[in-house]
């Protein structure tokens, strides 16, 4: 936006994970391009993307990893996780299981990830808790997902059922037991998804950014390790680099 | 569901191979050792079935109707009767194996035997033997001169005379394939024929459209060469492989035809043919079923390629659910995998749903084999092949790469993962898959490189994932646009960047071959496969559940290496036992061969090529709980055979059929029934890993005495109302003596040690039995009364004394032949009131001793002891079973650590130092046995308990099945007619379609022709045969790659996209 400004601009690796079809793509959709879509393909793999976040006082060119939430994908996920400094942890508020899985990542990224990430738990579709559907008053209205419509269609509103399965209250305490940022988004109706963005990219302590240009701009906070894990092995090599690291400060 | 051919090759690493009849020992060769063998080849060669094996081979001159004539081999196998021409390379002749059928430049064909209608032997002069073969399609006959000695051809006629009758019971099959085939309907022009009721299915596209703009693709022209090849040259069964076929496909395969062609050059049509129902069945037999599977394909069904009309429709979603079900049933090891999606919804805008369901289980086990198993192995191998190619063939990208810590695989595994589905617009994709099922898997890896070699000055500049990840996403976006917009060349500017991608990966890579990548995946497959599982390994111990935090995280890795190997180790071992047996029956393991799955050899028992999520039922944790605690290894072992089991009369009998392995056979204990049933806390009638954990865990992790003595009372407090009853105090006696009977670990000072023993001095004695015969005294004695009994409690209470009284009995009378010692030290502790006993109570000293030692003592001591009267049913509650624990101490010391340390996991020292210990069998060893155990009326309780459990799961599965709805199935809505349909004549060629074929990409096949040394005996034919390699033809464009990257690549404005493109990367 503002050429003129000095600001300094670094680059950030977020990575997404979370359980499959709780909305990770469409998230960084609408962080991207603010755009939604309805049948939003699985992500093979991963895709990547990029936005800047324009903070006060810098500007955070965020590098984003979306992975894809299938359970057997779960073994190439260290592959993307590799060096990120910041990390959405998303689950779906209207399906309990999958807060669980959204547990196991949180556990692995505190062990197997760069020391420091940081880590925001997601729940996503707020749209289809009862809650919100006053709330968003613009675009909540006018798409409501076959759920909602069919609790709508029941005689009395007070039987219309809530379809959320994860408790706000839940959810937090354990965000706050971990140290993770925590949020309720909707990636239909945009709430609180840009939020979730500029609150990591205020997270990142200053220390680990790197301002723009040259080689190894991607490689994050976490130095010394580079060359040794990617090596001859090169990218399916499953261990983090993390690891690595831990292993190497034991000795 | 198993295949045979994995039995039998499982069985092979074990059966000495000279006692097989030599039809097995085929098999048995045919599919081990990660497919390098001839078998393997010869099936993968050939497209065959995994039921075919070559069965014997000639050197043979084929003459085709069409006049052209080739040298090679003639292979026979069960079913097949398969040519290919001689290998033009350097090795041609020595290895019949590795002739490559798929090669541009060869002729082939692998025929049914069920589509040969007539062999008759022809009279040549210059040969010894000559066959004519009239296939399905009489339109032609294949004329095969033998060229061998003459012993050679006739036992080569006698055993494809002999398979050709075998095969006549397929005919109705054969009718009903060629029925299915859009070929037929093309050759005849559209008329209805023989066993065709209306058009072919040619799936979804001919409804809803195919992609791209049929007249840009020139599909009229193409349907028209293809029909005349498909005339002259046999069709869809039958077809001949020509060279012209491979150029036919290389320029892109018409819509129509597109279907039956993969399934054809994949050999999914094969399987096909001898499954004709499977697929039907399949969705009817698990009609309306619940998976985990199923709920992954249902969140997916709507997001398989979106923008195809077809997939808004139900009809295409009603299709893409029930080829994905089905095939998820078939093979539950795969289940579901996304991107399965993306590549079936592609399948079928082609192909019916049956070809669909083939060609997926071709693609899974054949094509991208691992690509979408649990670990997704076969991914990652792929990828690191992939890799190893990409430094070879371009080792300064490469070193770039590794430079600026840009990971390869973040791009290119999409690419092999969606088979470029989701990679390139799909018309493109298609182009590629069109050579892939022709060519092999080895097709992906040669445009994977052909991508990287042209953009890879660009590539060079960059720096970081996402500006690699961008250009290439960019370069996908204008495939479509002239490779050359600058050249003067008419010609050359009217190249595409497709067209020239598909030459620089045929061209510049046509070293990479189905050799080099077998090859590179054998050299990485353990590295990758260690790196999964310990991967595997750290995410399972993590996530085991709060009860594993009482276990250290060495005992759970121990635990979680055991539980694996014993699930591995047993299944390999049962299905080695299973062929075996086959094989004992005789059944006839050849003709009953046919799987849609192939496994081979390698292809289980490692965590990293897919978890097991088998249970381990009662057996497996038998052996389970006999590795890490000796008092579960069996005394003395059963009959070396399982029940129903009988080895062949003279026959050797080998350890490794014992369903033990090499392993001590576990007892088979109530008690450890009792520890299954607890662990088994879902009621599967099986242990997850979880469960095993959690069990352990709670006898391990127990660092109270309190809890362990409560742990071990809610083992027998069956209906958990918190008492036991007379029955359930004598097992728990049973248990204790079970357990401790091989001796344990007792410190110093602790019961015989007590000098007041009599034998104490001895110190071969167990000073458990008297403990226990004090346990069961008092716990009758401070039993409470029932409020009221029952009379079946009291019957099998009575007989459940009955039995543990002759257990006693038993132990010091069939001691008889041991010394006298022994027998003495064995009776006295019961006799004679230990110290420890005198804690209990002064009542306890006026009741006559349990007098159970004899058999004439005992009604008369039952009579005097009101507690032994099963008149009067009673109970112990908890409180009662903890104070009489307590009160002794060596039962203390059991339940403080003495049970928790019979097991033995990774960081338990076996021996205390100065605790002393009775090793070996004691006196009571037989008490362990299960035999004596089992042999009387306790059983029919358990059996009963366990019966109960078992008509749980029962009901439920009932109730589940109630719940089923039935697939919908919608009728199919009205067909498109293509609006740019030209009125041609499908059987004449109008001389523009040939141009076709002088493109560069079929140009590439000419050019393999060329390159390929002539059979120097079939040199005449072929005029061109002086050319030398660099010499190219005249009728090629000359690209070459390097010369296309050194011109400037960028185009003005973007070209208007006339392609149905449903997946352009959008996100740059
Ligand atoms: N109602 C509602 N639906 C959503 C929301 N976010 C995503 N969805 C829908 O949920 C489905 C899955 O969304 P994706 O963004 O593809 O989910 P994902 O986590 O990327 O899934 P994978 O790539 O398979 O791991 C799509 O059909 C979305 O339209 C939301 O905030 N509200
Ligand atoms: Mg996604």
């Amino acid at each position: 936006m503002s050429e003129g400004g000095p600001k300094p601009s670094s680059s950030v690796k977020l990575v997404l994970l979370g359980e499959a079809a709780v909305g990770k793509s469409s998230l960084v959709l609408r962080f991207v391009n603010d755009d939604f879509q309805e049948n939003k393909e699985p992500t093979i793999g991963a895709a990547f993307l990029t936005q800047k976040c324009n903070l006060p006082n810098r500007t955070i060119k965020f590098e984003i990893w979306d992975t894809a939430g299938q359970e057997r994908f779960a073994s190439l996920a260290p592959m993307y996780y590799r060096n990120a400094q910041s990390a959405l942890v998303v689950y779906d508020l209207t399906k309990a299981s999958s807060l669980t899985k959204a547990k196991h990542w949180v556990a692995e990224l505190q062990r197997q990830a760069s020391p420091g990430i940081v880590i925001a738990l997601v729940g996503n579709k707020l749209d289809l808790t009862t809650q919100s559907t006053g709330l968003e008053g613009s675009m909540g209205g006018l798409s409501l997902s076959a759920a909602a419509n069919s609790g709508a269609d029941g005689d009395d509103d007070e039987e219309e059922e809530d379809a959320r399965q994860v408790t706000t209250a839940e959810a937090k305490g354990y965000a706050e037991e971990e140290g993770l940022l925590f949020y309720e988004t909707s990636a239909k109706t945009g709430h609180n998804v840009s939020e979730v963005f500029t609150a990591i990219a205020n997270a990142i302590p200053e220390s680990t950014l790197k301002t723009r240009g040259g080689p190894g701009t991607g490689r994050g906070g976490a130095g010394g390790s580079s060359g040794d894990t990617f090596g001859g092995t090169g990218g399916v090599n499953l261990s983090a680099a993390g690891e690595t690291n831990k292993d190497a400060c034991a000795c | 569901m198993l295949s045979l051919s994995s039995l039998i090759s499982k069985a092979s690493s074990l059966i000495d191979p000279n006692m097989l009849p030599p039809s097995l020992l085929n098999q048995v060769n045919g599919s081990s050792n990660d497919g390098q063998t001839p078998g393997f080849l010869f099936r993968s060669n050939f497209r065959l079935p995994d039921s075919e094996n070559p069965l014997a081979v000639i050197p043979c001159e084929l003459s085709l109707p069409t006049g052209e004539h080739y040298f090679g081999r003639l292979h026979l196998s069960e079913s097949f009767l398969c040519f290919s021409s001689s290998a033009p390379s350097s090795a041609a002749g020595t290895s019949s194996a590795t002739t490559s059928t798929a090669g541009p430049s060869s002729c082939g064909f692998s025929l049914p035997l069920v589509a040969i209608r007539r062999v008759e032997r022809l009279h040549s002069r210059s040969y010894l033997f000559a066959l004519a073969v009239t296939t399905w399609h009489n339109d032609q006959k294949l004329t095969l001169q033998f060229n061998s000695l003459r012993s050679t051809c006739e036992k080569f006629c006698e055993a494809l005379k002999k398979n050709l009758r075998s095969q006549m019971s397929e005919m109705k099959n054969l009718r009903m394939l060629v029925g299915s085939c859009y070929s037929e309907w093309l050759v005849s022009g559209g008329k209805i024929r023989e066993g065709m009721k209306e058009e072919p299915d040619a799936g979804l596209g001919m409804v809803w459209r195919y992609p791209g703009d049929a007249k840009k693709l020139r599909d009229k022209s193409k349907m028209r060469l293809w029909a005349e090849y498909l005339r002259e040259n046999g069709r869809n069964i039958t077809l001949i492989r020509q060279p012209t076929f491979h150029k036919l496909i290389r320029v892109g395969l018409p819509n129509r035809l597109r279907g039956e062609i993969w399934e054809l050059t994949s050999g999914s049509l094969y399987r096909r043919l001898y499954n004709p129902t499977l697929y039907t069945d399949t969705l009817t037999e698990f009609s309306g079923r619940h998976s985990l599977s199923i709920d992954e394909i249902e969140k997916d069904l709507n997001r398989s390629l979106p923008e195809y009309p077809g997939f808004q429709s139900e009809e295409g979603i009603g299709r893409l659910r029930r080829v994905l079900s089905a095939y998820s049933w078939k093979n539950p090891d795969v289940g579901y995998c996304q991107a399965m999606n993306i590549v079936v919804a592609a399948l079928l805008i082609y192909m019916s749903e049956t070809q669909a369901f083939f060609l997926l289980s071709t693609l899974c086990d054949r094509l991208v084999p691992g690509y979408y198993s649990q670990t997704m192995y076969g991914t990652l191998l792929d990828q690191r092949v992939f890799e190893s190619l990409v430094e070879k063939t371009m080792p300064i990208l490469w070193e770039h790469l590794v430079k600026s810590d840009v990971q390869l695989s973040v791009v290119s595994l999409p690419w092999f993962l969606s088979l470029f589905i989701n990679s390139m617009p799909l018309v493109f994709a298609f182009r590629v898959l069109d050579v892939f099922f022709l060519e092999g898997p080895k097709v992906l890896f040669q445009v994977g490189l052909a991508i990287l070699r042209i953009n890879g000055e660009e590539l060079l500049d960059v720096t970081d994932d996402g500006a690699f990840i961008s250009i290439l996403k960019n370069y996908f976006l204008r495939l479509d646009e002239s490779a050359h917009p600058r050249s003067d060349n008419e010609k050359l500017r009217a190249v595409t960047r497709f067209q020239e991608l598909m030459v620089v990966a045929f061209r510049e890579f046509s070293g990479i071959t189905e050799q080099t990548i077998l090859d590179q995946r054998l050299r990485h497959k353990d590295s990758v496969l260690s790196s999964i599982e310990s991967f595997a390994k750290r995410t399972t111990l993590r996530n085991l559940g709060p009860e594993s935090k009482r276990l250290l995280t060495a005992d759970l890795g121990y635990i979680y290496d055991r539980f694996y190997k014993v699930l591995y180790e047993r299944q390999e071992r049962l299905l080695a036992i299973e062929a075996e047996k086959e094989r004992i029956n005789e059944k006839k393991v050849v003709s009953s061969g046919r799987s849609i799955s192939e496994k081979s050899i390698n292809e289980k028992g490692r965590i990293g090529l897919g978890p097991s999520s088998q249970l381990m039922d009662y057996d497996y944790f038998r052996e389970f709980l006999a590795g890490i605690a000796k008092w579960a290894i069996a005394d003395s072992p059963s009959s070396l055979f399982s029940p129903g089991f009988e080895p062949t009369f003279g026959r050797k009998k080998s350890i490794l059929l014992s369903p033990w392995g090499d392993n001590a056979e576990p007892a088979d204990h109530e008690f450890m029934q009792r520890l299954f049933r607890r662990w088994d806390t879902d009621y599967r009638s099986g242990l997850s890993l979880q469960d095993v954990v959690a069990g352990l865990a709670g006898i391990k992790g127990k660092k109270d005495i309190m809890e362990s003595i409560s742990y071990f009372f809610e083992l027998y407090d069956d209906d958990g109302d918190g008492k036991v009853d007379r029955e359930g105090i004598l097992r728990i006696s049973e248990a204790l003596l079970f357990i401790t009977r091989r001796g344990w670990e007792t410190p110093p000072g602790i019961g015989a040690q007590d000098p007041k023993s009599p034998e104490g001095g001895k110190g071969n004695t167990d000073p458990f039995l008297g403990s226990v015969s004090g346990f069961i005294r008092r716990c009758f004695e401070y039993a409470d009364p029932d409020q009221e009994g029952k009379q079946e409690e009291i019957a099998t209470g009575v007989e459940g004394m009955d039995e543990l009284v002759d257990l006693l009995d038993l132990a010091s009378d069939d001691d008889d032949d041991e010394d006298d010692d022994d027998e003495e030290s064995v009776k006295s502790p019961v006799n004679e009131k230990g110290p420890a006993n005198d804690i209990s109570s002064g009542k306890g000293k006026e009741k006559p001793d349990l007098a159970i030692n004899t058999g004439n003592r005992r009604p008369s001591a039952m009579s005097a002891n009101a507690a032994l009267d099963p008149a009067n049913p009673l109970h112990i509650t908890l409180p009662t079973f903890r104070m009489i624990v307590l009160a002794d101490e060596v039962l203390e010391y059991f339940f403080e650590s003495g049970f928790a340390e019979s097991i033995v996991l990774s960081t338990d020292v076996p021996r205390t130092p100065g605790g002393r210990s009775i090793s070996g069998p004691s006196a009571f060893g037989n008490f362990g046995n299960g035999n004596i155990a089992g042999a009387k009326g306790l059983r029919g309780v358990l059996d009963n308990i366990v019966n109960d459990g078992m008509r749980v799961a029962q009901e439920v599965r009932r109730r589940m099945d109630e719940a089923q709805k039935e697939m919908e199935r919608n009728a199919v809505p009205g067909k498109y007619k293509d609006d740019d349909e030209e009125e041609g004549d499908a059987k004449s060629i109008m001389e523009q379609d040939r141009d076709l074929l002088k493109g560069a990409e079929a140009a590439v096949v000419d050019e393999a022709a060329k390159l390929a040394k002539p059979d120097p005996a079939a040199a005449d034919e072929d005029e061109g045969s002086g050319s030398t390699s660099d010499h190219r033809g005249e009728n090629l464009l000359t690209i070459s790659p390097s010369k296309a990257n050194a011109e400037p690549m960028t185009p003005g404005g973007i070209s208007p996209r006339v392609e149905f493109d449903i997946k352009t990367p959008r996100d740059f």
